[in-house]
């Protein structure tokens, strides 16, 4: 019985109990978070290739939630970015999907939630902040630093600039902070919920009956849960979209 | 889609295009974000700042004694910090413009 509510985050190897191989020393194993990660790959690969496939004009079921995301994320990148932005339409829906899925796939029994480790997120995070430097030193070469620099007399841009500075730094930690704890936390508040209802159900007698309000609750906070998954993937892809905006587009805040 | 379709169905296409794409532009704010969702945006870039601000001060500590011996230890990280706290409220308030921006009716 498994009453630890953090157990459900252990990461550990499967199928392979040797390391595939290793890097500097480190051996590198096949673990339950890369097996999932594929697995949302997987998924969402089939489910938006076997959707679209037939192409009908008046779509099935399947097929209007492909266009359905499709349109989400155009939409999302034209009212942040304009136009000239859907060059990143392809980066963004990937994210938003991976991470989409990733957050589905988590919420079914028995499944690992990758998107609740910090590593997934942190080197998402990273990711897309590395593109953003990138892009913005190619499309505005060294005005990209101007983003440090607030329009402001010289002796308050001795303090300004590097309170801007850190304030960039803070982005992919915050981008990657606000996923992975809300994933950590909806599946911890689960995991304790679920407990009660064992503990009370194994006391007898009256307790037993009282097990029915934290199932009860369990099913509320699933509801709030596949909310948030679905809430934060689209946080995560419109946070992307705003900071690829900056770095294509000057910035004037 | 078969590119032989009837020029009705394409010009309907059209219709229904224009109208989608006026339909976005006009009405923005049709999903305000959650308040939940907002709470936890402004938490994260308060303490994300705070955090990196330390951090940031405590390597410039670690930095000035290996390499250079001097002796700096509390100097960088309580200025960093406090920078770093200025920072988050300046990634709150910039944070909350932003949002107030995107679920106020577009004018112009």
């Amino acid at each position: 019985m498994a009453m630890n509510p953090m157990e459900q985050f252990e990461i550990k190897p499967v199928i392979f109990h040797d390391p595939l191989f290793s890097i500097a020393g480190h051996p590198i194993y096949f673990t339950n978070q890369a097996l999932f990660m594929l697995i949302a790959v997987a998924v969402a690969t089939l489910f938006l290739t076997a959707t679209v496939s037939k192409g009908r004009l008046v779509p099935t079921r399947g097929q209007s939630m492909a266009e359905l995301s499709y349109e989400f994320v155009a939409n999302m990148i034209q009212s942040t970015m304009g136009s000239d932005g859907l060059k990143f339409f392809p980066l963004i829906f990937t994210i938003f999907v991976f991470v989409l899925f990733q957050n589905f796939l988590g919420l079914i029994p028995w499944t690992f939630t990758a998107t609740s480790q910090i590593a997934i997120t942190f080197t998402l995070a990273s990711f897309v902040i590395l593109i953003m430097v990138v892009t913005g030193f190619m499309k505005q070469g060294l005005g990209f630093l101007k983003l440090f620099v607030p329009s402001a007399p010289w002796y308050l841009l001795i303090l300004l600039v590097p309170i801007e500075v850190i304030s960039f730094l803070t982005r992919p930690i915050s981008l990657s902070v606000r996923l992975f704890a809300n994933m950590l936390a909806g599946h911890t508040l689960l995991a304790v919920f679920a407990s009660f209802v064992v503990l009370l159900g194994a006391a007898g007698g009256i307790l037993s009956v009282a097990a029915v309000a934290p199932f009860l609750l369990i099913v509320a906070i699933f509801a709030l849960e596949m909310l948030v998954a679905a809430l934060q993937a689209y946080v995560f892809a419109i946070l992307t979209c705003i900071y690829l905006n900056e770095a294509i587009h000057h910035a004037n805040h | 889609m078969p590119s032989s379709e009837p020029d009705d169905l394409k010009r309907l296409r059209e219709r229904i295009d224009a109208a989608g794409r006026k339909a976005a532009g006009e009405q923005k704010p049709a999903t305000p974000p959650a308040p939940m969702g907002i709470a936890f945006r402004l938490g994260t870039e308060l303490i994300s700042a705070v955090f990196v601000g330390g951090g940031l001060g405590w390597g410039i500590d670690w930095a000035a004694e290996h390499w250079a011996s001097l002796h700096t230890r509390p100097v960088g990280l309580v200025v960093m910090f406090v920078l770093g706290a200025v920072a988050g409220i300046r990634n709150v308030i910039r944070t909350s413009q932003q949002i107030s921006a995107e679920s106020a009716p577009k004018e112009k």
